[in-house]
């Protein structure tokens, strides 16, 4: 199958600075991938190349088997939604949304058609005149969106879409996103910093660390099989095992990350003894550390919040176990 | 910030004695145009129109500030095309010198209008050996007019980034569709403003133009100090100023209103 979107050798320097390293990235239709890591790792600048708004260094990027690299923004069958959404602030909603038609030069009814049945997509009906500084963060985001859309682009990028939004706003905004790509049946490219957002959405994210995808993989491969230290405690929260700790937990002896929910804790049986350091009540949980015994490192379990009859103490001896499947090897440092 | 009763009263006075040094004159100048005495004796003996019925027929008078708007409009005209595109370069554009382009763009504002004057007069004259005329005069009124343009378009264009024109970009639009529909109508009120200003500037000038008009161009400017010491012309002299400093307010309003309104659509 043709990759929707295919990046090759793509290398972008700004002055001494390396945005993005030789990546070669093959993005599929109909895919949700997600591009995550911290601010500075190269991810927005990679999207704002596949939009046509940076030329790479050297590289080359094609959509849909076209190589696209020297295509101006727009001749690119891609649409952004920005992450301040740069809605234009003298027209109307609609006339924000019906604007790649018009430009386009398609006729005035049918672009008002196409424009109220993206804004319907979008659950907008009903604000068409409203200027965009009458709109709260949410309905902006929701007209960026229909703007985007509208047009049917054959890949939609999303710049950190969500991050203007507080955070019950983003939950809600997360699970339609979902839905519209699914009935859309687009691609979408979604950067975030946000690894809880990148996690609930992708089919696939690409963790970047200093313009480079240091892993690719599902969610799941992600957050279960982190490669390295980086993504460990990037992606999730993860306590880092020393190769004699792993060993002291009947592990291999190799550095190790382990996800906290995958710790037990038990009153006596297998495992290796510790002493509990720290109690932390979250809520649906509790976070528990642990010191462990004669080696100087601690290890953090989380327990669910199941009712007051089971409750462990600061000072309680506790025995530590870690299942070898629910450790993730960890790559040796590059020195 | 609370102000002690003194210091109140101490800047309180400071402020109507400024005030009043600035305004009284014009009153004064008011009370000139509606005086019997023609030597613009004080105190008036007497108070009189027929000043103002003079000044309304005078040819002279009329002649001159008919130039003053042509020269204005024209000159204004010049610099809101130039000062535009000038703006859009230097806030979109990277390029070897830019610094410098900068500085010369804005610098003839900062120039004395004497030096200015000279300069142009001798260019035109020996360099490129023209005789004066009115054209000469708006070329030389267009170099600082372009200033008040350029700084508007530049500091609205600054303050909004690349953002807006790369979304036009994105959703299709090439560089002057994005230019006619996105940058063009975000500008208008910093162009309006900068425009206004540019027509005032040139409207009063009088240094640059006196060595820069060629003869029988007469500006309204240069046709006051023509005639201001004229005893029978003193009078109609006060009219003229007295329509100048009514019709003078009403575009600094409207600049000042458009500013306020881009600052407030910004600043959301």
């Amino acid at each position: 199958m043709e990759s929707a979107i295919r990046l090759r050798g793509l290398h972008k320097r700004f002055g001494d600075t390396i945005a993005v390293a030789d990546l070669d990235l093959d993005i599929e239709p109909g895919e949700f991938f997600s591009m995550l890591g911290p601010s500075g790792s190269g991810k927005t600048t990679v999207l704002r190349i596949i939009a046509g708004f940076e030329q790479p260094t050297r590289g080359t990027v094609s959509l849909f088997g076209a190589d696209v690299t020297r295509l101006a923004p727009f001749d690119r069958p891609v649409n952004t939604v920005f992450q301040d959404y740069a809605l234009f602030p003298h027209l109307s909603v609609i006339a924000n949304v019906e604007y790649g038609l018009r430009v386009a030069g398609v006729g005035r009814r049918e672009r008002r058609a196409k424009a109220e049945e993206a804004l319907g997509a979008v659950r907008l009906a009903g604000l068409e005149d409203r200027r965009p500084h009458e709109l709260s963060g949410g309905q902006r985001q929701r007209v960026a969106l229909a703007r985007a859309i509208v047009l049917r682009p054959q890949a939609l990028l999303l710049d950190e879409p969500l991050g203007a939004l507080d955070l019950k706003l983003r939950e809600q905004m997360q699970v339609e996103l979902k839905e519209l790509q699914r009935s859309l049946g687009i691609t979408f490219v979604f950067v975030t910093h946000d690894q809880d957002e990148a996690l609930t959405l992708s089919d696939r994210v690409a963790v970047f660390d200093a313009g480079e995808v240091v892993q690719l993989g599902t969610p799941r491969e992600v957050y279960d099989h982190p490669r390295n230290r980086f993504i460990a405690s990037f992606v999730g929260s993860s306590t880092l095992l020393e190769p004699d700790v792993a060993a002291a937990l009947g592990l291999a002896r190799a550095p190790m990350a382990v996800r906290p929910e995958r710790v037990t804790l038990a009153d006596s049986g297998p495992g290796a003894p510790g002493t509990i350091a720290e109690v932390i009540y979250t809520g649906p949980e509790h976070r528990i550390v642990v010191d462990l015994d004669g080696l100087d490192a601690r290890i953090t379990a989380l327990e669910p919040n199941i009712g007051a009859h089971h409750r462990r103490e600061r000072g309680d001896r506790v025995m530590v176990g870690v299942e070898p499947a629910a450790a993730a090897p960890l790559e040796p440092e590059a020195a | 910030m609370q102000l002690g009763r003194t210091a109140r009263i101490v800047l309180g006075t400071i402020t109507v004695v400024v005030l009043g040094l600035v305004y009284l004159p014009l009153g004064v100048v008011f009370l000139n145009s509606i005086s019997t005495s023609e030597s613009l004796s004080w105190p008036p003996p007497g108070f009189t129109l027929e000043w103002w019925g003079r000044a309304l027929e005078s040819t002279g008078a009329l002649e001159a500030l008919g130039t003053s708007v042509v020269v204005a409009l024209i000159a204004s005209a010049i610099a809101l095309v130039l000062g535009t595109l000038a703006a859009i370069a230097l806030s979109r554009y990277r390029f070897f010198g830019k610094e410098t382009v900068n500085l010369l763009i804005v610098l003839p504002i900062a120039l004395p209008g004497i030096v200015t004057g000279i300069a142009l007069n001798n260019a035109f004259r020996t360099l490129m050996g023209v005789d004066l005329a009115m054209w000469t005069l708006v070329v030389a009124h267009a170099t600082f007019c372009i200033v008040t343009v350029y700084n508007n378009a530049f500091a609205r264009l600054n303050a909004s980034g690349t953002r807006l024109e790369e979304a036009s970009m994105d959703l299709g639009a090439g560089l002057f569709t994005t230019f006619r529909l996105v940058t063009f109508p975000y500008l208008k009120s910093s162009l309006m403003a900068g425009g206004l200003l540019a027509f005032a500037l040139s409207f009063d000038e009088i240094i640059v133009t006196t060595f820069t008009a060629g003869t029988g161009v007469a500006t309204l400017p240069l046709w006051i100090l023509q005639n201001m010491f004229r005893p029978s012309q003193a009078p109609v002299v006060a009219v003229i100023a007295v329509i100048l400093a009514v019709l003078s307010v009403i575009p600094l309003a409207i600049a000042q209103r458009l500013t306020a309104k881009d600052a407030a659509a910004v600043a959301r």
